[in-house]
C-alpha cells in the first residue's frame, strides 16, 4: 500500500453491505461478509493464516443472519462494528478498510503472528 | 550494576568527529549536545508515530497498576491494534513477568533500542531489561533516574504505534513529570484505584495532580472491585451466603442450578464516587480475580489464559470506555448513515 489514501467521509449502511465515499467521490462497496471475515481481533485473525481455517471463518460469517451493525469511529484512526452475532472484537483501521474497498487482502498476505498488523 | 552517567546507550560511536583540535571536555560537550540534538528530534519523530499514549497512574502503590497497564495493552492487541507498553518502573518493574518476557536483556542496534515482543505482540520496553538481576533494585540517584527515563523515550525505536501505555512506579511525581515533560501529546492518564477508602485518598491526589502536569485524565478505573463465587445448587434454589462484615448475601439458582454471587470484599463503588466527585469518566471496575496473581507470576497474564473469562471481558469494557474519551477534537468528520 504506496499511494495516499483519501479521508473516508461517508458510510451508508444497506442490507448486506456498506457503501463507502471518500473525498473525491470515488464510492466503493464492502459486503458484510467480506467486512467480517477480516476481522482483525487476535481470535479472528489466526484463522485467516490456513487456507482451511480461513474457509471455515468465512462459513461461520456467511451463516450468520443478515444485520446491520453499529458502527463507531475509534480516536481518527479506526472504525469499529457492532454486531448483535458473532464478533465484535475487532477494531478495523482506515487502512484497512481502505484495502477492502480496493479488494485487496488487508492482511496484505503476512500470517497473523499474535496481535498487530 | 555499575552506573554511569549514560546508563542505557553511547551515543559518542555515531556522533560524528569532533575536530582534531578541541580539548578532551569540548569534546565530550560537544557529543552530549549532539546528542540532546538527535534525540529531541528522534522525541517528535516517536509523538508522530504513535498515535495515543495513556499513562496509567495512582497514588498509593500496589493497588494494580502494573495489571491495568499490561491488561489495557493486551486487550487493544485484541482488537487488532499495535500496542506497546513503557514500563518506567525502575524499583521493582513486573511488566516483563507479566507480558512472558522474563530474564529478557536491553536490545540495542545502532544505537537504538529494540522493544521485546510479548503476548499478542504487544512490544515491550522496561527497566527491567536494564537489571543484571531482577532481585536487586537499582537504586538511582534522582537525575539520573530522570536522565534515564529521557533516554529511554528518545532511544526507544517503537516503529508505528496506535497505543503506547506508559506504567509508572508508586508514589513520587517526578517520573510522570519528566515523561509529560518529554513526550508530546500524551492523550492523558488513567488513574488505578482499589475500593478502600486510603487508595481512594490516594486516587484524589493524582487527581489534582494531573491538574499540573496539564495531562488530562481520562478515567478512573476501579480495581480488585469484587470477587465472584460460581457454583451449582439444586435448580431455582435460594442461596445463601455468608459474606464478610456478617452480611448474608442471597442470589437464586437457574434451571440448571448454576449461581453467581459477588462478594464485596472492599467496600466496593469507591472508585465511581470519586470519579463522579472530580468530575473525571469512569471507566469501570475489574473483580478480583486470583489469576491474575498466577499469571504475575507464571508469566501468561489472564487476558491471555482465558481471553474470553469475565476478567477479560472487563477488560474489554474499559477500553471501550477509554477508547470512547481518546476521540480527537479535529476528528475524521465521518457521516455513518
Ligand atoms: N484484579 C486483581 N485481582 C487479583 N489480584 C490482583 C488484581 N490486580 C492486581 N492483583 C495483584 O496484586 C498485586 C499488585 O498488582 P500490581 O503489581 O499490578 O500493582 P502495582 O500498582 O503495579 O504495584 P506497584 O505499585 O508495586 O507498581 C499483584 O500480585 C497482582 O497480581
Ligand atoms: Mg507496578
Amino acid at each position: 500500500m504506496t499511494e495516499e489514501m483519501p479521508n473516508l467521509a461517508r458510510i451508508e449502511r444497506r442490507d448486506v453491505d456498506v457503501v463507502l465515499t471518500y473525498d473525491g467521490a470515488a464510492e466503493f462497496t464492502v459486503t458484510y461478509d467480506d467486512l467480517r471475515h477480516a476481522c482483525p481481533c487476535a481470535k479472528c485473525s489466526p484463522m485467516r493464516n490456513e487456507d482451511e481455517t480461513s474457509k471455515t471463518l468465512r462459513r461461520q460469517v456467511e451463516a450468520l443472519p443478515k444485520e446491520k451493525p453499529q458502527v463507531r469511529t475509534v480516536g481518527n484512526y479506526a472504525l469499529g462494528f457492532e454486531w448483535t452475532t458473532g464478533c465484535s472484537s475487532g477494531i478495523y483501521r482506515f487502512e484497512r478498510i481502505w484495502d477492502l474497498a480496493n479488494r485487496r487482502d488487508p492482511d496484505n498476505g503476512r500470517p497473523y503472528v499474535h496481535g498487530a498488523w | 550494576m555499575a552506573m554511569s552517567d549514560s546508563p542505557v546507550t553511547k551515543h559518542g560511536a555515531d556522533a560524528g568527529e569532533p575536530p582534531a583540535d578541541a580539548s578532551p571536555q569540548e569534546q565530550k560537550q560537544m557529543e552530549q549536545a549532539y546528542a540532546q540534538m538527535k534525540r529531541k528530534m528522534s522525541i517528535a519523530e516517536i509523538g508522530r508515530k504513535i498515535k495515543h499514549k495513556v499513562m496509567v497512574l495512582s497514588g498509593k502503590g500496589g493497588v494494580g497498576k502494573s495489571t491495568v497497564s499490561t491488561g489495557l495493552a493486551l486487550a487493544l492487541a485484541q482488537q487488532g491494534l499495535k500496542v506497546g507498553i513503557l514500563d518506567i518502573d525502575i524499583t521493582g518493574p513486573n511488566v516483563p513477568k507479566m507480558m512472558g518476557l522474563d530474564g529478557r536483556r536491553l536490545h540495542v542496534e545502532s544505537g537504538r533500542i529494540h522493544p521485546a515482543q510479548g503476548h499478542l505482540g504487544v512490544k515491550v520496553i522496561s527497566m527491567a531489561f536494564l537489571l543484571d538481576n531482577e532481585d536487586t533494585p537499582v537504586v538511582w540517584r534522582g537525575p539520573i533516574k530522570l536522565g534515564a527515563i529521557q533516554q529511554f523515550i528518545g532511544d526507544v525505536e517503537w516503529g508505528d504505534l496506535d497505543y503506547l501505555i506508559i506504567d509508572f512506579p508508586p508514589g513520587t511525581s517526578d517520573e510522570p513529570l519528566t515523561v509529560a515533560q518529554s513526550l508530546p501529546d500524551i492523550d492523558g492518564m488513567v488513574i488505578v484505584t482499589t475500593p478502600q477508602d486510603v487508595a481512594l485518598l490516594d486516587s484524589r491526589k493524582s487527581i489534582t495532580f494531573s491538574e499540573s502536569l496539564k495531562v488530562p485524565v481520562l478515567g478512573v478505573v476501579e480495581n480488585m472491585s469484587g470477587y465472584t463465587i460460581n457454583g451449582k445448587a439444586p435448580a431455582n434454589s435460594e442461596v445463601q451466603i455468608a459474606g464478610p462484615a456478617g452480611k448474608t448475601l442471597k442470589t437464586t439458582s437457574d434451571a440448571e442450578g448454576n449461581f453467581a454471587i459477588t462478594i464485596d470484599i472492599f467496600k466496593q463503588g469507591g472508585g465511581k464516587s470519586t470519579a463522579e466527585e472530580f468530575g473525571v469518566p469512569f471507566l469501570g471496575a475489574l473483580p478480583f480475580d486470583p489469576g491474575f496473581v498466577r499469571g504475575g507470576d507464571d508469566g501468561v497474564h489472564r487476558i491471555v489464559s482465558e481471553p474470553e473469562g469475565p476478567s477479560a471481558i472487563a477488560f474489554a469494557a474499559v477500553v471501550a470506555a477509554l477508547q470512547d474519551q481518546i476521540v480527537d477534537s479535529d476528528g475524521p468528520g465521518l457521516e455513518i448513515i
